[in-house]
């Protein structure tokens, strides 16, 4: 009997050969080929434009067509191709196998098995090695190096030196994070908990689960712009000569309630170090509804026994809570903290959107940000900077990292394997 | 019963902080312009007192007069079409110049409101007007008046208008071009790798290859890895891979080095793969559990019936696990729709290819001083994760405790 492994590398080697080459050829083709439909829409458009009378510019109308007929053949490609991957290899390895095998059905379904594992898993293991695994592994060298490629530990000065670039910005966004870690997870939790007990007792509990779940589907930038209405300056000033005849409007709410009049146009997420807490509120806002949802779970999960033994043991709704539900799902909560530990530190648009320059509200992740777009007068190694402040910012996860893998990997075991 | 009426009272007043932004967003962005940035939104429910310019009449009407009759709301609602000023008029500021008491024989501004049926001196003529807006300016000779502007407080009636999204819509060409960009971001960016880590998932828990356990955790662990150190050598990767198609297009279609030839690195392609690549982990994660959970004797049977394994794949595991794949779907959807920072780095930078949410990032700033556009910008953006979300609620909340891992 010859053996398999020859055959089956030449197969599998034949297949990788032929997506490598066929597949980008096919889309780059398919995408020129396709072309004149961009055209084809554009002069549609421009028909309807004629037909409706619109009051904007032909032009307008006709690059927002073409840019629809771009959108649709490049959606249908790039999902047609990923679904021509499957096809093909598929097709390939089976008509491989029975061209090099033609007697033995055995052999020949030997070899398609153990080429199959790989055509299923071979697109994740190539996207997340060059896509994750390895540019992390190479921001990490990055940041030893200066930008000409020798070794050095000068992008890591700013945390020794205080003449380095970055020093004080560093000292600055870690205070920040470290504010964020510690509040935003903590008030996220109690007010989940609170709001999944509360829920729990009264009638329109689901109607109320609802709104604090739905700013979840929002983007941060979007929940920026939300709060800014509540939290920013602006409105009409009382005239000077007519004091208190003409109203002095402030139009954010939360200022007006303080007694802001519109003179005083600050925002108050602008505020020296307490514009930091309005930030973390926002992230409160859109993030206690996750973690409502998985206590409301839990504390349903709780079982019945020990909660009607507490009830005939007299205990009131505060023991109910602490003494009976809460350490039952103690692990829950940390698996939640977790959760919104890993989000807080890479948190990042909501600064950025609303007080992008500020050194008094940096975070890890704007200032990386900074580092690349504000420095580049300071220093030549900005790329390499930046290297270094995502390592920092992956220090600070692993904790985090280390913990859920043991929990998966525990997971894994319970769920038998 | 205390702690009952307790937990309603609080309950209700969460919900209520958690409702009174949206109210925010909804109600400035349905304001006209001059209301949303004077005064805040919640005086949009009940009448306000705001001020407004209006004329006398036209310059054209040249006709020598005694005295003048008309309507100030008729003068303001001129040229409108909507956001029509209604109300009770309180008073009107005067600018005149009167005999200074201190210093004889001199003038001094002096600014005063003047209440309805107060006759005041405008150019030498009686004016006079009432709360309903009718006005009459006489004169004691006939004259031709010029035109008088003269700011007035009105008690604006609550009024709502959709011009700011018809402004927005189809007036600026931002924020169409930002939802079809979104779109053309988030469709392949949510399908492609579904289809990849469904295949993966299947793998992982159903065939056997050598190093399966190992993978799997490694592919599982990536899940934590802050993308935002991948940014870098990706984008240096797109933009080798972007000369070298600039290269090859030159040689093949001949082209000079211009616009045209050039292939940009930061295009919609590098973003699907890069949120593709972003969003495995947390899929195969979801997926994975899912199938393992599907009964093995259906797979046997199958397989003893001489079904392969992409026949096993595509007739059995993806019927079966649509909730899984809904769940991830859901997950995908918001998080590439919703996506600030892979955009910023990797996605298209020309205005025209913008996604919504850095698109609404620089509308903070442009519309800072519109911000009925700003907040009708933003509910725009916000329809289409809300309607997902709120639609496949059921799934989103199981994948959320199934996979309560992913940051973000």
């Amino acid at each position: 009997m010859r053996s398999l492994k020859p055959v089956i590398a030449s197969n599998g080697f034949a297949i990788l050969l032929t997506v490598v080459f066929l597949l980008p050829i096919t889309a780059i083709f398919l995408f020129v080929f396709t072309t004149p439909i961009d055209t084809m829409l554009a002069k549609f458009g421009l028909w309807l434009h004629a037909v409706n009378e619109w009051s904007f510019s032909e032009f307008d109308t006709e690059e927002r067509f073409s840019k629809i007929g771009f959108a649709i053949r490049s959606v249908i490609i790039a999902v047609g191709i990923s679904f021509l991957y499957f096809w093909i290899t598929n097709w390939l390895n089976m008509n491989l196998a029975m061209y090099r095998e033609k007697t033995s059905i055995g052999r020949q379904s030997n070899i398609v098995e153990s080429i199959q594992p790989w055509i299923f898993v071979g697109p994740t293991l190539v996207l997340l090695l060059l896509f994750l695994l390895v540019p992390a592994l190479s921001t990490l060298s990055l940041s030893f190096q200066e930008s000409d490629g020798t070794l050095s530990s000068r992008n890591y000065a700013f945390l020794w030196d205080s003449s380095a670039l970055g020093y004080l910005q560093f000292r600055l966004a870690m205070r920040n994070s470290l504010m964020w870690l510690i509040l935003v997870p903590s008030v996220c939790i109690i007010l989940g908990l609170l709001i999944a007990v509360l829920a729990d007792s009264v009638r329109w509990g689901v109607i109320a689960k609802t709104f604090i779940f739905v700013p979840l589907a929002i983007s941060f930038v979007g929940a920026a712009v939300i709060w800014r209405n509540i939290f920013a300056g602006g409105g009409i000033e009382a005239l000077e000569t007519i004091n208190g005849s003409t109203p002095s409007y402030q139009i954010g709410l939360l200022k007006s309630l303080l007694g802001h009049t519109a003179e005083y146009n600050e925002p108050l997420y602008s505020l020296k170090f307490w514009g930091n807490f309005f930030l973390m509120w926002i992230l409160v806002w859109v993030q206690t509804g996750f973690a409502m949802v998985i206590f409301s779970a839990a504390l349903r999960g709780v079982p019945e026994d020990t909660i009607e033994a507490a009830t005939i043991d007299g205990a009131n709704p505060f023991q109910m809570f602490f003494r009976v539900k809460l350490p039952q799902i103690y692990s829950t909560v940390l698996v939640v903290w977790t959760t919104l530990v890993i989000l807080v530190l890479k948190v990042f648009d909501i600064p950025y959107a609303l007080s992008a320059n500020d050194d008094d509200k940096l975070l890890l992740a704007t200032m990386m940000e900074n580092a690349r777009n504000n420095w580049s007068i300071g220093g030549d190694n900005v790329d390499n900077l930046y290297a270094a402040i995502a390592v920092m910012l992956m220090l600070t996860v692993v904790p985090n990292m280390v913990f859920n893998g043991w929990r998966i990997r525990r997971e894994q075991k319970e769920l038998g394997n | 019963m205390i702690t009952k009426s307790l937990s309603h009272f609080v309950l209700g007043l969460i919900v209520f902080i958690w409702i009174v932004p949206f109210i925010a967003l909804v109600s400035t962005s349905l304001r006209s312009e001059t209301e949303a940035k004077t005064a805040g939104f919640w005086t949009a429910f009940t009448p306000t007192e705001l001020g407004h310019r209006f004329s006398t009449h036209d310059k054209s009407e040249k006709i020598e007069i005694f005295t003048m009759n008309g309507n100030i709301f008729e003068r303001l609602n001129k040229d409108k079409e909507s956001f029509i000023i209604s109300g009770e008029i309180k008073s009107i500021l005067i600018k005149q110049r009167i005999a200074d008491p201190e210093k004889p024989g001199k003038t001094k501004l002096i600014r005063k409101l003047v209440p309805a049926g107060e006759v005041m001196n405008v150019r030498g003529g009686d004016f006079v007007f009432s709360k309903n807006g009718d006005f009459s300016w006489s004169f004691s000779e006939k004259t031709l008046p010029k035109p008088k502007k003269l700011d007035v407080f009105i008690d604006q009636n609550p009024i709502f208008g959709t011009d700011a999204y018809i402004e927005v819509l189809f007036d600026n060409k931002n924020v169409p071009n930002a939802l079809i960009s979104s779109f053309i971001v988030t469709i392949p960016a949510t399908i492609i790798p579904i289809t990849i880590a469904a295949f993966a998932a299947y793998a992982f828990a159903w065939m056997q290859f050598p190093g399966r356990d190992w993978l799997f955790v490694i592919v599982v662990s990536l899940m934590v890895v802050p993308t935002q150190l991948a940014f870098l050598p990706i984008l240096q990767g797109f933009s080798g891979i972007a000369s070298w198609a600039t290269a090859l297009n030159q040689w093949v279609t001949d082209c000079e080095l211009t616009d045209s030839c050039q292939v940009a690195s930061k295009s919609f392609a590098s973003l699907w793969i890069t949120h593709t690549a972003f969003g495995l982990p947390l899929a195969i994660y979801l997926l994975r559990n899912y199938i393992v959970g599907l009964p093995k004797e259906l797979l046997q049977s199958a397989r003893i019936d001489g079904a392969s394994h992409l026949q096993i794949f595509t007739r059995l595991i993806i019927p079966l696990s649509v909730p899984a794949l809904a769940s991830f779907s859901i997950f995908q959807f918001l998080w590439v729709w919703n996506d600030l920072i892979v955009a910023l780095y990797i996605g298209p930078n020309n205005a025209s290819d913008l996604v919504f949410p850095i698109r609404l990032q620089k509308q903070l700033g442009t519309f800072k001083d519109q911000l009925h556009l700003l907040n009708a910008s933003a509910v725009i953006s916000m329809i289409v994760p809300v309607l997902v979300f709120l639609s496949m609620q059921r799934y989103f909340i199981r994948g959320l405790l199934a996979g309560s891992v992913k940051g973000g």
